[in-house]
């Protein structure tokens, strides 16, 4: 039997998951909407992952996980590697674009910027308190102008004026993209305008004071937008590269980490037809009142987490 | 004094920094000295319901530790604390937080203590010191002791502290600087989550606050030669003195801090050859974001040094 390894990043909106073999050679992989149940749309992505994988040649021996919900994801899949989604985007990245000098990011409620020098990453920023500028306010924007948030890039790109479009704040953006389409402009400039404060956001926020350079990789949900591909091109004067699967970026560098990590442990396909539960729990004990998540293997507790203190530490 | 008359002290904002001077002046002088409990989320629940919004986070903590010593002595010290000479000024908020702490509390019936420390105006904190006295019927004389053994008691915990910093850049493990405010850092609530998941990946955090105020001031310039704020000056001095000791530089700092958005952009444009990491504590309730963010700093780290 070869080795092979599993990655998966769940992010808020989607969750991506990869297996690869010990060249770094794409085995299985899939997407789908998280739609606020991350542990449902684990189990269905391993289920859909399954189903392209040859269980007779390979065996999961390392399970790497990454994204927002990756500590839930990690238990409930018996991760051996638990990463976070810069790390893990910088390596996935940099394993097969090993010339990169700069990824950009923009998922559906964060966004950032990771440098690369001799294909490690040296510098990093991420957005901070809001989330401006990143899909969510893509999907809200598309919702108010009744078109489909895939539809942004087609439309965007038939813009021959794109609509200057405040893009310092995403309420000011707002009540900005208003004022214009009550004035008159038309759909496709608006939302080619759309398009550009998005961009202009990201490198006001995100990319201030950083050296962008090229080669750049673009990746993140939002780079599927050929509209903000088309932005950042314009603005930053060069190449922005789309990856076909930029999407998977995070799940690749989660299972590289864990094929480098040596931690192993046997994936078993069997976890999807587990039943997996949370419940938050108030823990009490001292007036912080830390808010303890415990996850439950069918009816059995398997782990919690979100104590500050040891008081919390023996939680049943 | 039959029963010793007792001097509450928030454990907030300024007591990081006079903690063992505020202490020793008054047990020297036979009082009674009580601390708040170390912030939780009530200490930040309850002090940001009785801030206005716009107030900077530690400003919230401190109002919470207010309350809670509300009642339980016999006067609360709040100085103001404006300014050590011109270009070495606190920010607005040391200035005005007697007044402002005394108005939000007015109708509890509790004392407030304050003195006034103010160069600008020849106000020096010795006269300030034997004007607590005065107020409490010492004479000039007898609180004039108080004051030098609690100066002496100061900088003895103060060479201690920097001694046992020092021994710190000796470790072979990765060293990170963190660049906060005292009462950002040492706060329970917001600034020791940081150092424990520091310490928890098996990076030594070094307080860059440890140092002398005077030595750092003056380093500092190498920095920004104009920064009017004093303890942004000692912060600087520090990550002048320290750079080529640590591997990066965390500067963390409580939403929203005037001083520190400046001071920061400084750093993060004139300190080019570490890696640093902008950390705004904002006081939410999970700690996620600060974990991803501090995990891939240290991430940065070792994959720099080839450790990843």
């Amino acid at each position: 039997m070869e080795h092979a390894y599993l990655g998966i990043d769940v992010g808020s909106i989607s969750t991506k998951g990869v297996i690869i073999d010990k060249d770094n050679r794409i085995l299985s992989s899939e997407y789908r909407w998280t739609e606020g149940d991350p542990i449902g749309a684990v189990k269905e992505l391993v289920r859909s992952l399954e189903a392209g994988f040859d269980k007779e040649k390979y065996k999961i021996v390392a399970t790497g996980t990454t994204g927002s919900a990756r500590k839930l994801a990690g238990t409930i899949v018996g991760a051996t590697m638990v990463k976070n989604e810069i790390t893990a985007h910088a390596v996935g990245t940099t394993t097969f674009y090993p010339e990169v000098r700069t990824i950009l990011e923009i998922g559906g409620q964060d966004s950032k910027i990771i440098l690369v020098e001799n294909g490690v990453a040296v510098d990093y920023a991420m957005n901070t308190l809001c989330a401006a500028g990143t899909g969510a306010f893509l999907s809200s924007q598309a919702k108010r102008l009744g078109i489909e948030v895939e539809e942004i890039g087609d439309i965007a790109l038939r813009s021959k004026h794109p609509t200057p479009i405040a893009a310092r704040c995403t309420v000011f953006a707002e009540s900005d993209l208003v004022h214009k389409i009550q004035n008159g402009h038309s759909r496709e400039d608006i939302i080619a305008g759309v398009c550009n404060a998005v961009v202009a956001n990201y490198l006001n926020n995100v990319g201030k004071g950083k050296k962008i350079e090229s080669p750049i990789v673009f990746q993140g949900g939002v780079s599927k937008n050929t509209g903000v591909v088309a932005a950042f091109e314009r603005t930053l004067g060069c190449k922005v590269i789309v990856d076909e699967n930029g999407h998977l970026m995070g799940a690749l560098g989660a299972a590289i980490l864990a094929k480098k990590s040596g931690n192993r442990n046997e994936f078993d396909f069997s976890m999807e037809e587990m039943e997996f539960h949370t419940r938050e729990v108030t823990c009490g004990r001292c007036t912080n009142n830390c808010e303890i998540i415990c996850v439950y293997r069918n009816g059995q507790m398997i782990d919690f987490w979100g104590n500050r203190c040891e008081r919390g530490a023996n939680f049943k | 004094m039959d029963k010793p008359i007792t001097i509450g002290l928030p454990r907030a904002m300024l007591y990081y920094r006079y903690k063992t001077l505020w202490h020793s002046f008054f047990e020297e002088l036979g009082f009674s000295v009580i601390e708040s409990a170390p912030t939780s989320k009530l200490t930040l629940e309850e002090g940001a319901a009785l801030a206005i919004d716009e107030a900077c986070l530690s400003l919230k903590i401190f109002l919470g530790h207010v309350k809670a010593l509300i009642g339980k002595c016999d006067y609360i010290l709040i100085p103001r604390i404006s300014n050590f000479g011109i270009n070495h000024e606190m920010c607005c908020r040391f200035e005005a937080l007697y007044d402002l702490t005394r108005n939000v509390f007015r109708e509890s019936g509790q004392k407030f203590l304050t003195y006034n420390a103010d160069m600008i105006q020849k106000k020096s904190e010795w006269a300030a010191f034997m004007g607590l006295g005065q107020f409490f019927g010492f004479t000039v004389k007898a609180a004039n002791k108080a004051y030098r053994t609690a100066k002496k008691a100061e900088q003895r915990q103060q060479k201690a502290e920097q001694k046992k910093q020092e021994l710190l850049y000796r470790s072979e493990k990765i060293k990170i600087l963190i660049a906060a405010h005292s009462y950002v850092i040492c706060d329970a609530y917001i600034g020791k989550p940081v150092i424990e998941f520091l310490k928890g990946s098996d990076v030594v955090p070094i307080r860059a606050d440890v140092i002398d105020p005077e030595d750092g001031a003056k380093a500092g310039k190498e920095l920004s030669p104009t920064c009017k704020w004093q303890i942004n000056r000692e912060i600087l001095g520090s990550i002048v003195q320290n750079r080529d000791k640590t591997d990066g530089i965390i500067l963390l700092s409580a939403f929203p801090c005037g001083p520190d958005s400046m001071v920061n952009e400084i750093i993060a444009r004139r300190v080019k050859d570490l890696p640093i990491l902008n950390l705004v504590m904002d006081g939410q309730n999970g700690t996620a974001g600060v974990e991803t963010r501090l995990e891939s700093f240290i991430d940065i780290i070792r994959f720099k040094e080839g450790k990843l």
